[in-house]
């Protein structure tokens, strides 16, 4: 955690509706454009609503040091998200970040498999940015709802990495779920992987990657309260050696290894 | 001239009136990576139990209009690593600590209180009667005015630190709580704690929180809050840390006018870890624009219009 500045003012450059319910907020911000690691995340303050308690948190997408730029994709789900389609260029955020653990991305070139599900898919493409400078070789599978709902292809194609979409009803690329579509990438080389989704997604795709025996780490989706480890609101079962404690998503993660986390279903 | 914002609550030597409010600022140990937890003019830490305690199954959490409920359920490492690995950072700094006990049962909190009165570093203990989230009895402990003061009166035959009974606003009667337990020994009452509450999502009709009921926080409780204060302030003799939706300055200065000694904050340390000091800061303008030096000058100085059915509700409250 950065111990000093940790809040910050970012000014708005574009927030953009990408497709269905989705925008990509891009923010200028020095020290969080260059201090944030791919999975980290930001936890943004709603502007003049003092109905609304909590910061929002959000993983950092991408970031482009050398122009103070960072940006993040978010869904409008509730009254919070539904704000932020306000905010206008040259507008200030209130925010505190860089926030959490981040994916460990290797030094060397490496075979690596990024899963991605619906707002998860953004913040792979810091994964991604990080990757394609160590050369590494990358098969991307990302899953959305439907044809409405899909964004991000073409930043996944121009970091050359093979890039599949399925969708939930077929409307783009194959019909089905991620976790029905990685039999081809599983027949691959992989050394290592990265998961950003939906809960029912990382069910899904956590006995594969198991089995298959790969390096992998997922980043968890949870209810935060203050995002920076006090509240407790955002604690999940994780394994620590025998033990299974509860850790919090907002400072042990929300990057987890696959082998510590627990799932519902196993307790 | 600065304002001396310099508080003595109950033999608590405080540098202000701004505390934190138990179980929104953990043990210190995050808010001492932002700033010198010497900025407050105690430091409450999150409840602790006996032993060690999982918490309640997620989604812990759920904002409402202008409040938060929660339902964490007194998640506790348990007093012995409170000792071993928390209370020595605290004790690095120049701030009163005020440790908050949990029980699940009477017998609980003057066991932990024991093994807390041997320790150095502790200004007082803060009795957790009130947290609506326990499965057990819990729940009802500070509902009960007879076994509050049991609690209370347990306590403070074990230690010879200041008790500050917190109360629940959960109840029909908030002073026959307080003089309970100022009868019984406590040396200060905190209130309120939050209130219970429970949401439903609609589509899927499941309650929002794991735990159904929870208890809510943030400035939609205020006016309760500003309310049992102001009774209890004219109920009870023993100081006060007024507790429930202190955003703001403001905020601080109309629990003070209520009554309150202290001011606890709570739920906007999650918002913003840094309105401490523009709380502090706040108060001392206050003071400077009003041409007072203290905040005995306006503790409890609200002005009531002088009729008789006020003066009733006054001595009545």
């Amino acid at each position: 955690m950065n111990k000093v500045g940790l809040r910050h003012s970012a000014s708005v450059v574009s927030n953009t509706r990408i497709c269905t319910d989705h925008y990509r907020l891009v923010l200028q911000e020095d020290r969080l454009a260059s201090a944030t690691l791919p999975g980290q995340f930001v936890n943004i303050r709603i502007h003049n609503r003092e109905d609304l308690i909590l910061r929002r948190p959000f993983s950092v997408a991408l970031v482009k040091p050398e122009q103070s730029l960072f940006e993040i994709v978010y869904r409008v789900v509730g009254k919070g998200t539904s704000a932020m389609t306000d905010l206008q260029p040259d507008d200030v955020v209130d925010l505190l970040g860089p926030l959490g653990k981040g994916f460990r991305i290797p030094e060397k070139a490496t075979n690596c498999l990024l899963l991605g599900g619906g707002c998860g898919v953004a913040p792979l493409w810091g994964v991604a940015d990080k990757l394609y400078r160590t050369n590494s070789k990358m098969i991307v599978v990302l899953g959305f709802q439907s044809s409405a709902m899909v964004f991000g292809e073409d930043k996944f194609q121009a970091y050359g990495a093979d890039t599949l979409i399925t969708t939930d009803d077929g409307s783009y690329g194959l019909k089905g779920f991620v976790s029905e579509h990685l039999g081809k990438a599983m027949d691959r080389q992989i050394d290592r992987a990265y998961v950003c989704g939906p809960t029912p997604m990382i069910k899904a795709v956590t006995p594969i990657l198991k089995k298959a025996n790969v390096a992998c780490e997922i980043s968890l989706e949870a209810y935060m309260g203050c995002g920076f480890g006090v509240c407790l609101s955002c604690v999940v079962s994780v394994r620590n050696g025998e033990a299974i404690e509860k850790q919090r998503v907002c400072v042990e993660g929300p990057v987890f290894r696959l082998e510590d986390i627990v799932l519902d279903h196993e307790t | 001239m600065k304002p001396d914002l310099t508080t003595n609550l109950c033999g608590i030597k405080m540098s202000n009136p701004v505390v934190t409010a138990s179980g929104t600022s953990g043990y210190g140990q995050e808010f001492s990576q932002f700033y010198d937890l010497g900025v407050f003019g105690a430091f409450t830490v999150k409840s602790i139990t006996i032993e060690k305690r999982e918490g309640n199954p997620t989604p812990r959490i759920a904002e409402c209009t202008g409040g938060l409920l929660n339902s964490i359920g007194i998640q506790s490492q348990g007093v012995r690593h409170f000792i071993q690995k928390d209370l020595p950072l605290l004790r690095q700094y120049n701030v009163p600590v005020i440790v908050s006990i949990a029980g699940l049962s009477v017998d609980e909190y003057p066991r932990v209180a024991t093994i807390l009165d041997q320790e150095e570093g502790i200004s007082a203990i803060e009795v957790n009667i009130s947290c609506p989230n326990l499965e057990a009895d819990g729940c009802s402990f500070g509902g009960d005015p007879e076994i509050s003061g049991q609690i209370i009166g347990a306590i403070k035959s074990t230690t010879s630190l200041p008790v500050i009974a917190k109360l629940t606003p959960n109840v029909t009667d908030i002073t026959a709580i307080a003089k309970s337990v100022e009868t019984c020994g406590a040396d200060a009452v905190a209130l309120i704690n939050t209130l219970g509450g429970m949401a439903i999502d609609i589509q899927t009709r499941k309650p929002k929180l794991a735990n159904i009921i929870g208890g809510l926080s943030g400035p939609v409780i205020k006016p309760i809050g500003i309310k049992m204060v102001w009774q209890v302030y004219n109920a009870v003799q023993i100081p006060i840390i007024g507790i429930g939706g202190i955003m703001t300055w403001e905020d601080a200065i109309e629990y003070i006018l209520a009554g309150a000694t202290a001011v606890g904050v709570g739920t906007a340390l999650f918002q913003d870890p840094w309105v401490v000091f523009d709380i502090i800061e706040g108060i001392t303008e206050y003071l400077e624009k009003n041409g007072l030096n203290r905040l005995d000058d306006i503790r409890g100085k609200i002005k009531l219009p002088e009729t008789p059915q006020m003066q009733e509700l006054k001595e009545g409250a």
